[in-house]
């Protein structure tokens, strides 16, 4: 059943994925160009991937220094200066996402 | 082009002074009854702010009864004087009237794009630019002057000689992008935080202010991060290169 319900799952997702795709008339981005209609779908999936990445890895490194916290509070001020630069690091790249997805809308 | 009030009002004073700039340095204004732009306008308005306040504070500041503002000020210097001491060390002294200028410059343009009838000159890519450009420049003069030419141009080639070929291409690039993130960072961070008030401000008002009060911490953060930045570009140009500074800024 499990097996089903997968293989069920991932057809919905082609069908969801293949409707627009063929059903868009062919002049409908003519009026301002074809590759410009496809824009906001780009940007959305691309700041989906850059921020839910960057997600995972402010996560690890806030999960990281928390337990350095709990471990030896006395090496606070370290341990927060070390943080809040590799945050500010990671946080970059989702933002050079953002501002790519900018110059192109 | 829709014009702030203080932007209206500047360009009916200096309308054509600043038209005249534009066209000696060959610039085309687009709009040449209103040549100057509501970011430029802000951040003169920005500019004003400080010093209006350097100037009224001035005679306000005393040891024996210390006023509010004064321990606010106070508590901003010791703040950013113990990070830089504990990021540059001993001579931090040296740069605090250059990082403090920065600070406050930065926080009150992020600060202002949370007052109705204001906009944030950081929400430009302009703005944070020139800060990064000054920035830039400033750490490089710093370590020419502190380690001379010839020792600070050795920097850039690495600890080992042989590989000195493939470490200037290397070190150049990653100063270079030292610009790039700075500005993009700080611009980033501040047009998103306005576009998600103004999205939010049209669909629940509620959760825009929700995200108005989450929108003041990143201002102040991203404040804080630019300065903290600044120090350890600084430290790692008028250090020797092995510091653990350098080692950790490597973007």
């Amino acid at each position: 059943m499990r097996r089903y319900w997968k293989s069920f799952l991932t057809l919905a997702a082609i069908f969801l994925a293949a409707t627009p795709l063929f059903g868009q008339s062919a002049g409908a981005g003519a009026a301002t160009g074809s590759v410009a209609s496809w824009v906001p779908i780009g940007a959305g999936i691309g700041m989906g991937i850059a921020s839910g990445l960057c997600g995972i890895g402010q996560g690890m490194a806030t999960a990281g220094a928390s337990e350095a916290l709990a471990r030896n509070p006395g090496a606070a001020a370290g341990i927060r200066f070390s943080l809040i630069l590799g945050l500010v690091l990671i946080e970059s790249l989702a933002l050079y996402t953002f501002v790519i997805i900018l110059m192109k809308t | 082009m829709h014009q702030l009030w203080f932007t209206r009002w500047l360009n009916a004073l200096f309308a054509r002074p600043a038209d005249a700039l534009l066209r000696l340095l060959h610039v085309a204004p687009a709009h040449p009854a209103a040549p100057i732009p509501n970011h430029v306008a802000m951040e003169i308005l920005a500019a004003l702010i400080i010093a209006l306040f350097a100037v009224w504070i001035r005679p306000r500041l005393s040891v024996d009864k210390p006023g509010a503002w004064q321990h606010i000020l106070e508590l901003l210097w010791t703040g950013i004087e113990s990070q830089a001491e504990e990021v540059i060390g001993h001579d931090a002294q040296r740069f605090l009237g250059f990082l403090m200028t920065l600070a406050v410059l930065i926080l009150v343009g992020n600060l202002m794009g949370l007052i109705p009838g204001l906009a944030a000159p950081t929400a430009q890519i302009t703005v944070p630019l020139g800060c990064a450009l000054v920035t830039f420049v400033y750490y490089h003069m710093q370590g020419i002057r502190r380690q001379g030419w010839l020792s600070y141009g050795k920097t850039f080639l690495g600890p080992i000689p042989l590989l000195a070929f493939l470490m200037l291409p290397i070190e150049l690039i990653s100063h270079l992008a030292r610009i790039l993130s700075l500005s993009v960072r700080l611009f980033a961070n501040m047009f998103a935080g306005d576009m998600i008030i103004q999205i939010m401000m049209a669909l629940f008002p509620l959760a825009g202010v929700v995200f108005m009060t989450f929108h003041f911490f990143i201002a102040l953060l991203q404040a804080y991060i630019f300065v903290l930045l600044a120090m350890i570009y600084l430290a790692g140009a008028v250090e020797s290169h092995h510091g653990p500074a350098e080692e950790a800024a490597v973007a």
